[in-house]
């Protein structure tokens, strides 16, 4: 099942001889389930990409289509993005990025109290994550007393909450030693292939796209090589 | 979720500092409100507990409180025959200041007639009303003296023989009851030399223009000062009378200006104490205005402290009302909660203060209702801050 199609997506920043063409005639479908990596040097367009799929940039040109829903087709098709974004996407930091002044469980529940869920339900869905998460103990802590791995954890959980459609990786393990990156990595496989989620992964190190379904590889705003399916090598960034 | 609650638990000590900080503004402004309203309760409860129907004062003065009146003592009969006049009593009131028990008191003197007058003091908290033509008096509890003490004044030296605390003089010091020749001689009579020296200036004076010596000796003792001068007539009406009737008449036969007691108050607030207000008034708008911008100033730091928080919010879909809402609630947690400290220390200290301060409930609301008003205006900068944010902060973008 489709979970996303950019078709021919462009995005230009400034006009005339300050026109930067950030993303040029990006094509991709994602299933939902798909793991895919987006590799690329700094200004190559990666977060540009990551922007315009989270539905926070405004293309310039080409069509967004989310979950059956057409997003954006040379302009917003007005569809409430904000919307979209609390019920379909999940969102993870290259910095865990959770709220200071919450708990653990409060930064969990906090998704799921924008979209209405309150309550019992609420709080067993909290519960089930941070357990799978494995940092259930931590539940009544605040963010700064725990480590950058468990920190990661809860943001994963807290991506986790409404149980999206998409999830949107920023570089999520560029804070963290490569065993605890690597574990992250693993819960974000197995969540893609547990919930049928699909997960785009913003990263810069090849190390940790062992198993992904698709790895592209951006330039100069172009998705100029689709590198594997299965990709299962490591490879340079410049390759 | 309440999230304003839980930002401000992270951050309770700067919380509390800046509730203590403008707490204590918010004492400065009730002070202000309460030092107003006690200087307006001060300066006419004797006009009020005094309570003749009429004051009948020299003509075109606003006295005896506002200005100076002065006026022959006799003229209180010719007010007494006016029709529909019950009574009519002689009034003196003067602010003086003197050697009490060693220690130099400003206080005011009234002087009335002991025997059946109006304007003496009508509840005593010890004692007993001034008795004698001489030497007694009735003082307020806040001159500190005690019942039996005896108090040199001027020439004579009078005996404490009641206390009373309804009313204070309109300066909000305290009031000494005499009877009026005793006020009278205390207020015009001299000393000896002095009673001396005006003497042979006026004997030098009458010689020089021609009269002889003797004749001069003969006539001295008619050019000495009269000291029967009253500050005002108090008016008890008879049951039946129209005082703007009775009013009228006095003011076109006698030639004096008549107030009522409102219209005594009313002279008293709109002159002495309408330029007190005014001054006070300002200093409250400069006080809570400074309030705000503090306010102002938490809120920001506090919301640019989270800006990065704030954008993780708007990116995973939270609307933003609900940041709004923190920021709103935040600010006006701190407004009350500043407000209610403040509160609680004008109500714990307000007796201390050498002045009255009467904290009047609708006063307290009002400063409330402008303080709430200035809270939520002290969050717009922060909330101004949360609509510019962007969420594509959190993904390091914009």
């Amino acid at each position: 099942m489709e979970a996303l199609r950019l078709a021919n997506l462009g995005k230009v920043f400034g006009s005339g001889h300050l026109e930067v063409r950030a993303l040029d005639d990006v094509s991709l479908v994602i299933n939902a389930g798909d793991l895919v990596a987006l590799m690329g040097p700094s200004g190559s367009g990666k977060t540009t990409l990551l922007l315009c799929v989270s539905l926070i940039l405004e293309p310039t040109a080409g069509t967004v289509v989310f979950d059956g829903e057409t997003i954006y087709q040379n302009g917003w098709t007005g569809v409430d993005v904000r919307r979209l974004r609390r019920e379909k996407i999940g969102f993870v930091f290259q910095s865990a990025n959770l709220i200071p002044f919450l708990t653990v469980r409060e930064n969990v529940l906090f998704p799921l109290d924008l979209v209405g869920r309150k309550g019992a339900a609420a709080e067993r869905r909290v519960t089930e994550l941070l357990e799978y998460m494995e940092v259930a103990e931590r539940a009544h802590y605040l963010p700064a007393l725990l480590s950058g791995g468990e920190q990661q954890r809860v943001a994963v959980a807290r991506a986790l909450a409404n149980r999206p459609k998409l999830i949107l990786a920023d570089e999520p393990t560029a804070s963290l030693d490569t065993v605890r990156g690597k574990k992250v990595m693993e819960m974000l496989k197995q969540i893609a292939r547990e919930n049928q989620t699909a997960v785009i992964t913003v990263t810069h190190d090849a190390r940790m796209i062992e198993g992904f379904d698709h790895v592209y590889h951006l330039k100069d705003g172009r998705l100029n090589n689709m590198v594997s399916s299965r990709y299962s090598i490591l490879f340079s960034t410049d390759h | 979720m309440d999230l304003a609650i839980r930002d401000l638990k992270l951050h309770k000590g700067r919380f509390l500092a800046t509730i203590i900080g403008v707490g204590l503004l918010f004492t400065i402004v009730l002070t202000m409100n309460g030092l107003y309203r006690g200087n307006v309760h001060e300066g006419t409860a004797l006009i009020a507990h005094t309570g003749p129907d009429l004051w009948v004062v020299e003509r075109d003065r606003g006295g005896p409180f506002n200005e100076q009146s002065s006026m022959p003592e006799f003229f209180h009969y010719s007010v007494a025959a006016v029709p529909g006049v019950e009574q009519a009593s002689p009034f003196i009131y003067y602010p003086v200041e003197r050697q009490v028990k060693g220690e130099s008191r400003r206080f005011s003197i009234i002087g009335y007639d002991v025997f059946g007058g109006l304007g003496g003091p009508r509840q005593l908290t010890q004692g007993r009303p001034i008795q004698q033509a001489h030497y007694e008096m009735v003082a307020h509890e806040k001159l500190g003296v005690k019942l039996g003490d005896r108090i040199p004044l001027g020439l004579h030296t009078f005996t404490v023989v009641g206390l009373t605390r309804e009313a204070v003089a309109t300066d909000g010091e305290p009031l000494v009851y005499l009877s009026l020749a005793d006020a009278q001689e205390f207020l015009f009579q001299r000393d000896n030399q002095e009673v001396r020296n005006q003497r042979e200036r006026q004997r030098r004076s009458l010689v020089g223009g021609g009269l002889t010596p003797q004749e001069a000796e003969r006539l001295l003792p008619l050019l000495a000062p009269d000291i029967h001068t009253i500050n005002a007539v108090l008016v008890k009406l008879a049951p039946d009378a129209d005082p703007a009737y009775v009013a009228r008449h006095i003011q076109d036969w006698l030639y004096f200006s008549v107030f009522t007691t409102q219209e005594e108050i009313d002279l008293v607030v709109r002159g002495r104490l309408a330029r007190m207000s005014a001054q006070l008034g300002f200093f409250r708008i400069l006080l809570l205005f400074v309030a705000v911008v503090i306010i102002s100033l938490v809120i920001y730091t506090f919301t640019m402290e989270k800006i990065r928080s704030i954008a993780v919010m708007k990116l995973i879909g939270a609307p933003n009302r609900v940041v709004i809402r923190m920021i709103l609630e935040e600010s006006l947690l701190m407004t009350v909660s500043s407000f209610l400290f403040g509160l609680l220390v004008i109500h714990s200290i307000a007796d201390l203060f050498p002045r009255k301060i009467l904290i009047l409930a609708p006063d307290t609301l009002l400063t409330f209702a402008i303080a709430l008003a200035g809270g939520i205006l002290a969050s717009v900068l922060g909330i101004w801050q949360v609509l510019k944010t962007e969420p594509a902060m959190a993904l390091g973008g914009r």
